[in-house]
């Protein structure tokens, strides 16, 4: 009996793909900023039409991608049962690719909600509802007939995350449909700003970060070869995250027109999360101790460890933005950019990385990747890409908030927004070569993949304990 | 704020699959023991059998001899 | 790597050789798997390396059977097995105590070989309890060839017996913890909506939102009340039945208060809400009572893996056939005969039909020195047989012979025994009355200038005055006190022993064992012989010693101990013949010697049975050398009293406890002890019955009665003490009936032990005085109006926090005071090895 490693390698590879597809996006709508004549009059690759685009392509394609291959993986080998529903799994693939290209096709032709992160009209979010149905059948099927008793801490990461997003998803995009390729949400004005951003706060907490925290607690023990520092701190941390993440949303309608105080709990909420993140972040960096000699020559585990420094770093600045104060400089700036950004390519960028890097060989029958050190100049590039785009951005975001706030003695604003364009306008250019070292180090990787894949022949490992004389 | 009056109840029934969820699983021994489950990903072999030589000039392997490592 | 094709540790055949290897003395080995390279490497790194010197190779299925399995199979037994295995159709399935489990490696390897072999259908191990559950067909294996496979993989597996306490323990561990969940998720989802309408300005909030807020508050406070809290109702409910006030009716009280209130606020539409104090106070107390519970649970784990003790096997003899069966010893019917060898346990009460031998008693009466017994004799069960092997006819049953009696003595004693209220409880009662009478008073009051808010305010006292610190200060410190406890090598298992320990007035001590070290020793040679002394005495010694070997004896064992470290050992003598209760004759290097009591050796001499005793010898054992000739040396045997033994009593006097001293040891010896010691009260030859009748005197008088004690005879007034200690080496019953157990052996932990007592009493009592100061100030502060319930639950929290914080000072205090005593050894699964450093920081479960 055999795991079903044909399901994860399709997956794996199309994480690959998106992630090239998608970044080269992010450079070219970035680039268009710092360019604009760019984007040549032509609509279907105007900067508001490629947005959605890119935002899509690396959250659900890129992201997305990661977190089905990775969990359909560690589910499989912790319960040691090969997927529930196997054309179930087939389906989850083929319909969440399907949803890709309609959103390559719908969104530059300008086919819109408007709603950031659920721009896809609804039949698309029609079928990515079927598409989830299916990966929960398949993932909590799995789990149900599993051969080993306990559920590891990463199965439950993934199934919170599986099972919110489900429910985020259906509520958020509920809209009445008026044509195939228009329809209105069923909430309006500030209500729906509030679901809204209910939804797409939740959907930063449970699809990057739930998921890929799950990703974290399976491949940085298997690729440092030791346990999870504190195994009841992982499950702590689990339920801690769960019963708080629900009311962080409102720290993006800061001085909106949501009323005061609910603004004020998604503050004060936004701030208590700060416990159980840095919790589950010092979890799995301390799962290095006795074993930090090994970063030296492991790059692999450079990305995984250090996709958790960014994260503990997004999810202090995170709650820190939220504050009102701080808030009041940062909302609509660039930082939010940044933000975003440090917590994308650091955190969630990083440790797909890794994890494929991880997975990639396996599912290829080869013991490491076809050049190491590939792997390593990735690192290197990744990172200093990483960090241009964010300084430039934070440079660039607190100017424009200093910049817009600025009033003469008499009251009138000191600056034109023009003239806070003019002053941040470099910072674009910086950007613009952030992003092009990040879209490189992704080349190199699929690179480095695709000669892996062409030395090596897709296998599926054995269900071990089946018929074997010893384990 | 009408969206509270989705917001909060869906928010309770949320809380209270999570807590049926816990106490399920409690019930089912999955708390019982906090030490072994983090080894047992470990002891769980998912290389395959070496099929050709390491190529020249690279990094270590993660599972080379144990002389090299901790 | 080599060729090599078994696996190092366990023998199986290495697949992949090269692929595991470990380094083991020196030199790589190959292993078959993760799992045994991960285990020899935690062997090596622990330095027991030795193991795999000294065992014998990984054994193949052999068509003789081994020995070790021979005796394993005991538990193939049905009357054995119906103790521990419970039968279904599933199959049978068992508990298993395993020793040896030292990480999750050894955990896994442990499931993985027993999920290999044929008949086991399920095997899973918890490293954290080191507890295995196994379920086998019993028509395709046995359990012993399971218990052996176990022993292969280089563990140690016994049966755990149960006894109902494991099973309850278990239940009452997760229920409790059902309720601090519970409680711990409404309290933050409650706290979650109440921040907005603190936060947000009058008037800012409509209506309507406060009302969904409150709705949904109401909504998740009702598990906490009606589950989470239960325990404290069923508390209050049982004390005003009894007619007394304990710590759950002021708890009771506040909470109905509150939550009523809150409820009639949600429903009418005015008034404050307290939904967020409920919660948060039914958590603080339930997280409190739960620490506690666990750091109790662990001490007696601990306690319990010490008891376990494997069911006596017995060599039947079949009267008609003459053939010999190994059985347990619960088979024996009356009648029935069965053979016991040197040194074996005599499993029940019995009559002797073949063979003089001398018995050790030791374990049922505390005396020292073996006792002759002849054909015909009755031996009660639970004696050791000392001299030669016998042939020993059933006279009871086991469940009815001498130790069985003893136990049932145990039940009825701790029955019997009256539980004193502690501390908090007796502040509970009048705290009660004074805050009903206030509340009242200040609700009459408040009606008399503003009714509207007579019924707020009066409410607002109630929960302001929360008994949170009050009902938390004793389960904090003891918590606390228990875990530091446990940390230095002493278990406590009984929630109250602590506070008895601080509270007795009166010491009685065991004396064999317990203020001497439980064996004789070689105090004192006088040799006749003219010459050098020193050679003399040598001489002497080694002929003792070679005559004295091959005798399981205590008397034997000290002399060879005092001859093994003059000269090495001698060879055994020739022409050698045992009198049991008499002594030993034989030749050595061709001269005949007699070794053993006055009356033997004057046999040759009579002239030494008429020498008189030496006073300064009174409690000692005289065994005579004498050679056909003459006699050669007199040498002393003496159960010697434990170094510290005198500081000890010294300082317990000191402090003003009365001390006293029961044995059943015979007169001389025990008077010869409580002179060393300065014990007045001082009775011997004292039965488990005579020893009970003087401690129930004692506590007719007033007296609070603390006993430490390490033998079966024990056990009964261990029961009835108000506080019992046991001491480390204690028999596995005494260890059971003991409400405190001293890991270490040395009587220094007892001083420790009350010590940790008295600081422990004087942390609850700070506790209490800080509760009582919190609801001076903020009883008033509610009467007034001043305090709204955002600042309720406030004050609410910090002065529990201040209660824990407290009772935490209790641990480096314990840790900090003398190295933990040596010999300490904690079971394997009292927490976790090297290999999991972050799971050890609290004492969380």
């Amino acid at each position: 009996m055999t795991y079903n490693y044909k399901v994860v390698r399709q997956f794996a590879v199309m994480t690959v793909v998106w992630g090239a597809v998608g970044m080269l996006v992010g450079v070219w709508i970035a680039a268009q900023l710092a360019w604009p004549q760019l984007n040549f009059d032509i609509p279907w690759i105007t900067y508001s039409r490629l947005r959605p685009l890119h935002t899509n392509a690396v959250i659900f394609a890129f992201g997305g991608s990661a977190l089905f291959a990775t969990s359909y993986f560690v589910v499989q080998r912790t319960c040691q049962v090969p997927l529930f529903a196997p054309r179930l799994a087939a389906f989850s693939f083929w319909g969440w690719q399907l949803v890709i290209v309609a959103a390559a096709v719908t969104l530059p032709l300008g086919m819109s909600t408007t709603k950031e992160y659920a721009e896809l009209e609804w039949p698309i979010d029609v079928l990515i509802a079927a598409v989830w149905v299916a990966y929960a059948i398949v993932f909590f099927g799995t789990i149900a007939k599993r051969k080993t008793p306990h559920i590891y801490v990463a199965n439950w990461f993934f199934g919170a995350y599986v099972i919110t997003i489900a429910v985020l998803h259906i509520v958020n995009s509920a809209a009445l449909p008026v044509t195939w390729t228009k329809s209105y949400s069923v909430y309006a004005g500030v209500q729906d700003a509030m679901v809204q951003w209910w939804y797409g706060h939740n959907a930063v907490g449970f699809f990057l970060t739930a998921g890929f925290l799950g990703m974290m607690y399976y491949f940085i023990p298997k690729q440092a070869e030791r346990p999870v520092y504190s195994y009841r701190l992982s499950i702590v941390h689990f339920w801690a995250l769960i019963f708080t993440y629900m009311w962080a949303g409102p720290h993006h309608l800061h001085y909106t027109a949501l009323p005061d105080w609910a603004q004020s709990i998604g503050m004060v909420f936004s701030l208590i999360l700060l416990a159980p993140s840095w919790g589950g972040m010092i979890n799995g960096i301390m799962t290095l101790s006795g074993a930090w000699h090994k970063l030296r020559d492991d790059p692999i585990l450079k990305f995984l460890v250090v996709s958790l420094s960014f994260y503990g770093m997004s999810t202090f600045e995170g709650p820190m933005m939220s504050i009102k104060t701080v808030n009041a400089l940062s909302h609509y700036t660039d930082w939010t950019v940044g933000h975003v950004h440090s917590g994308a390519l650091g955190w969630v960028g990083f440790i797909t990385m890794g994890s494929i890097y991880y997975l990639m060989p396996r599912l290829f029958g080869r013991t490491q990747m076809h050049s190491v050190r590939l792997i390593e100049v990735h690192f290197w590039v990744a990172t200093i890409g990483v960090v241009l785009y964010i300084a430039a951005m934070w440079i660039a975001g607190v100017t424009q908030g200093l910049m817009w706030r600025a009033t003469n003695p008499d009251g009138t604003l000191t600056y034109a927004f023009v003239e806070s364009l003019k002053a941040t306008y470099p910072y674009y250019y910086i950007r613009v070569a952030g992003g092009l070292l990040y879209l490189a180090g992704m080349l190199i990787m699929l690179y480095n993949c695709l000669m892996t894949i062409r030395e090596g022949k897709a296998i599926d490992a054995e269900v071990p304990g089946a018929a074997v004389a010893h384990a | 704020m009408e969206a509270l009056y989705l917001l909060i109840p869906l928010s309770l029934a949320i809380i209270a699959l999570a807590a049926w969820i816990f106490l399920r699983m409690s019930d089912s021994g999955q708390f019982d023991d906090m030490d072994a489950p983090a080894h047992s990903i470990l002891l769980d072999e998912d290389l395959p059998a070496p099929m050709d030589i390491t190529p020249e000039g690279e990094a270590p392997r993660p599972h080379d001899p144990p002389s090299r490592d901790a | 790597m080599s060729g090599t094709s078994a696996c190092f540790h366990c023998g199986e055949p290495v697949d992949r050789p090269g692929r595991w290897v470990a380094t083991v003395g020196g030199a790589e080995r190959d292993m078959c798997c993760a799992g045994c390279k991960a285990v020899a490497e935690a062997i090596v790194a622990a330095g027991l390396d030795d193991y795999y010197r000294t065992r014998s190779a990984p054994a193949a299925g052999a068509a003789i059977v081994p020995p070790a399995l021979a005796a394993l199979e005991v538990y193939d037994d049905a009357a054995v097995q119906a103790r521990f295995v419970r039968s279904g159709e599933a199959g049978c399935e068992a508990t298993l105590m395993v020793d040896g489990l030292r990480c999750g490696a050894c955990a896994w390897l442990l499931e993985q070989g027993l999920r290999r072999r044929p008949g086991v259908e399920a095997a899973s191990v918890n490293l954290a309890t080191g507890r295995a559950v196994l379920r086998w067909n019993p028509a395709t294996t046995r359990l012993s060839s399971l218990l052996d496979a176990i022993g292969r993989l280089g563990y140690r597996a016994l049966p755990f017996d149960p006894r109902e306490r494991e099973a309850q323990i278990q239940r009452t561990t997760k229920a409790m913890f059902r309720r601090l969940f519970i409680a711990g998720l409404g309290m933050m989802q409650v706290m979650m909506y109440a921040v907005p309408v603190y936060v947000a300005g009058p008037g800012e909030i409509e209506w309507q939102h406060e009302s969904l807020l409150r709705w949904a508050s109401l909504l998740l406070t009702l598990p906490v009340m009606l589950y989470s809290a239960s325990p404290f109702f069923a508390g209050a409910w049982r004390d005003l039945r009894a007619r007394s006030v304990g710590m759950d009716v002021p708890v009771v009280i506040g909470l109905v208060a509150a939550f009523v209130a809150s409820v009639r606020a949600t429903v009418v539409g005015h008034g404050e809400v307290y939904f967020d104090s409920v919660t948060m106070f039914v958590f603080l107390l339930l997280a409190a009572r739960y620490l506690e519970w666990i750091a109790r649970r662990r001490a007696g784990r601990a306690i319990d893996a010490l008891a376990a003790a494997i069911p006596d096997a017995v060599e039947r003899v079949d009267r008609a056939s003459g053939e010999i069966e190994r059985v347990a010893a619960t088979r024996l019917a009356p009648g029935e005969l069965f053979r016991v060898a040197v040194g074996e346990r005599i499993p029940v009460d019995a009559a002797i039909v073949e063979g003089r031998t001398a018995i050790d008693q030791s374990l049922l009466t505390g005396e020292s020195l073996p006792v002759a017994r002849a054909p015909g004799d009755e031996v009660p069960g639970g004696a050791i047989n000392a001299g030669t092997p016998v042939l020993m006819r059933v006279l009871r049953t086991s469940a009815d012979s001498a130790i069985s009696t003893i136990e049932r003595l145990v039940d009825r004693a701790s029955a019997d025994k009256p539980r004193l209220a502690g501390l908090a409880e007796r502040i509970a009662r009048w705290f009660v009355a004074a805050l009903l009478l206030l509340a009242g008073g200040v609700w009459l009051a408040w009606l008399q200038i503003e009714p509207a808010r007579a019924a707020h305010i009066a409410i607002a006292v109630l929960v302001v005055s929360c008994p949170c610190a009050l009902s938390m200060a004793t389960p904090a410190a003891l918590a606390a006190a228990t875990g530091a406890a446990m940390r230095r090598g002493m278990l406590v298992a009984r929630g109250d022993a602590l506070e008895q320990v601080a509270a007795c007035t009166d010491v009685v001590f065991d004396k064999t064992g317990t203020l001497t070290h439980g064996r004789p020793e070689l105090v004192r040679v006088a040799v006749f012989a003219d010459g050098p002394e020193g050679a003399a005495r040598a001489r002497a010694l080694s002929i003792a010693a070679s005559l004295e070997s091959g005798q399981a004896h205590p008397l034997a064992d000290a002399i060879r101990r005092a001859a093994g470290g003059t000269a090495q050992l001698p060879a055994a003598p020739d022409d050698c013949e045992t009198l049991p209760g008499m002594g030993v004759e034989g030749v050595v290097d061709g001269e005949r010697y007699r070794i053993g009591s006055t009356a033997f050796v004057a046999a040759w001499h009579p002239a030494l049975a008429q020498a008189g005793a030496d006073p300064a010898a009174a409690g000692d054992t005289l065994v005579w050398l004498a050679s056909r000739s003459a006699p050669i040396a007199r040498l002393h045997l003496r159960d010697q009293l434990r170094d510290e033994a005198r500081r000890v009593c010294d300082a317990l006097t000191a402090a003003g406890l009365r001390l006293h001293l029961l044995s059943g040891d015979r007169d001389a010896a025990v008077a010869q002890v409580a002179g060393a010691l300065g014990i007045e009260a001082a009775v011997a030859d004292a039965s488990p019955a005579r020893k009970l009748e003087y401690v129930r005197a004692l506590q007719d008088e007033g007296r609070r009665v603390l006993m430490i004690g390490d033998g079966i005879n024990d056990a009964p007034v261990l029961a009835a003490a108000d506080v019992s200690v046991a001491v480390g080496q204690a028999t596995s019953l005494a260890r059971t009936a003991a409400a405190v157990v001293l890991l270490g052996g040395s009587l220094d932990e007892l001083t420790a032990l009350r010590t940790l007592a008295l600081r422990a009493r004087s942390i609850v009592r700070a506790n209490l005085g800080w509760a009582l100061a919190y609801n001076l100030v903020a009883i008033p502060a509610a009467a007034a109006g001043w305090v709204p319930p955002w600042l309720a639950a406030i004050g609410m929290s910090t002065s529990s926090l201040l209660v824990v914080l407290n009772a935490l000072r209790l641990i480096p205090a314990a840790s900090r005071s003398a190295t933990p005593p040596a010999g300490a050894a904690p079971a394997a699964g009292l927490r976790p090895t090297a290999a999991q450093p972050g799971a050890a920081a609290h004492g969380s479960p």
